[in-house]
């Protein structure tokens, strides 16, 4: 740590984000505005003197000489996570990271990696990683008139609630993230806890039919474990908060193809 | 102990599990192996009443008293064979030499109801990397430096779990 410490940082915040303490500071003054875009719903400023996790930021840019770039550096603690050209990946990469040291750190609140949607009063829960689809089932139920809620966690308190993750949309397109406000589907965004009334555990396929069948709670449970990050850390917690959310769920199970299928199911046969 | 006989007294495993209720099945976490279990009900009422004191005989016998349905000892063997594999007995089964394994299909053909069956689903609970979504770009698995998301599937494409 000794050997970043000196690297010469010009400028710095603390911050809480769900009882998580971070740090973060940049070689550059005049980025951190930039950069709070990226912290977490819900962040504060705080003034604790210790921190789970500093981010050091190294941006590069341009050189003294013409013709040469500077690489953008990311460490976490001491770990070197990225050395990149690319600014915006560099931003996503700390803000992708810094996300999920949150939602593992929590002490309140269960992340699954799942997106969200209220619907008449009740939550669709959708598990899944990176490409399984789940933000594009999340933008469909939108302009289906679902209420957003997030297309990353769902947040679980111990009562098995779902609370909102309000972030923009991340849409991807030609390769690239790119955020959209719910609006942009003729969405609001929820603010109330609810109650989760259904889970689709699916996974992408193209040209596939949706032909979903019933887990049973504890299977579905699973689902969801699958996707809950902290659980390594606080199984307690978070099987516990599962337990509460899930008995009065219906789970659906299946390969999907079209998005507009499953909401059309979702429409004609539940909630 | 010798545990291929009718002597045998399984008692389930507590210690390192976390062990939750749902609608008359149970999820199992067991910190040790950082797994997660679902048990159906049969599976369930079979793993409760391991208490070390009952033999399989008597499992049978008590499973037949609270599902008011006839248990044939297999189901009852089946499933500790499954709790032996999966760790959940603090004491294994052994197979005796000779003896006929029934597997689930054959067992859900012989008892004739697949819900009677006793189920048992588990996973491997994610690291915390593993549950990450990657962001990162790649050329080369190399440029793939972010924890969790070792791997490049298509150059110039997006690192992956």
């Amino acid at each position: 740590m000794d050997k970043i410490d000196r690297l010469g940082w010009a400028e710095g915040i603390t911050f809480v984000s769900y009882g998580v303490p971070l740090g973060v500071r940049l070689n550059r003054a005049g980025m951190l505005e930039q950069l709070v875009d990226r912290f977490p719903p819900g962040w504060k400023p705080s003034r604790a003197g210790t921190v789970e996790r500093l981010y050091s930021l190294i941006i590069g840019g341009v050189g003294a000489r013409p013709g040469i770039r500077r690489f953008n550096i990311l460490y976490g603690n001491t770990q070197k996570l990225l050395r990149t050209l690319d600014i915006e990946e560099f931003l996503t990469v700390f803000e992708s990271d810094v996300k999920l040291h949150v939602a593992a750190g929590a002490r309140r609140r269960v992340f699954i990696h799942a997106g969200v949607v209220g619907w008449k009063g009740q939550a669709i829960l959708i598990p899944g990683r990176s490409f399984s689809g789940k933000t594009t089932l999340v933008a469909e139920l939108l302009r289906a008139g679902a209420t957003y809620y997030s297309d990353e966690y769902a947040v679980l308190d111990s009562e098995g609630m779902v609370h909102p993750y309000p972030r923009p949309l991340s849409v991807r397109e030609n390769g690239k993230h790119v955020k959209h406000a719910p609006e942009i589907f003729g969405a609001r965004s929820g603010s109330k806890p609810l109650r989760i009334g259904l889970v689709i555990a699916s996974k992408y396929k193209e040209g596939a039919r949706w032909r979903p069948r019933a887990l049973s709670p504890a299977e579905g449970a699973l689902a969801l474990v699958e996707n809950t990050v902290s659980i390594q850390r606080q199984p307690e917690t978070a099987i516990e908060a599962l337990r509460r959310a899930l008995p009065n769920a219906t789970i659906l199970k299946g390969t999907r193809g079209d998005a507009r299928e499953v909401v059309d199911f979702i429409r004609r046969k539940l909630l | 102990m010798n545990n291929t006989t009718n002597g045998f007294k399984p008692r389930a495993r507590k210690a390192g599990l976390v062990v939750r209720e749902l609608s008359g099945e149970l999820l199992v976490y067991d910190r040790e192996r950082n797994q997660a279990h679902s048990l159906n009900e049969t599976a369930a009422l079979i793993w409760k009443h391991c208490d070390g004191h009952s033999t399989i005989a008597e499992l049978r016998s008590t499973l037949e008293a609270e599902t008011g349905a006839s248990v044939d000892e297999q189901v009852v063997r089946y499933a500790l064979r499954k709790f032996t594999k999966l760790s959940l007995l603090e004491e294994p089964l052994r197979a005796s030499v000779g003896e006929r394994r029934l597997s689930r299909r054959e067992l859900i053909q012989t008892i004739g109801l697949a819900a009677s069956v006793p189920l048992v689903v588990s996973i491997f609970a994610p690291s915390v990397f593993a549950a990450a979504s990657c962001t990162q770009t790649c050329t080369v698995p190399a440029d793939c430096t972010v924890p969790g998301c070792p791997n490049c599937p298509v150059p110039g494409g997006k690192c992956s779990a």
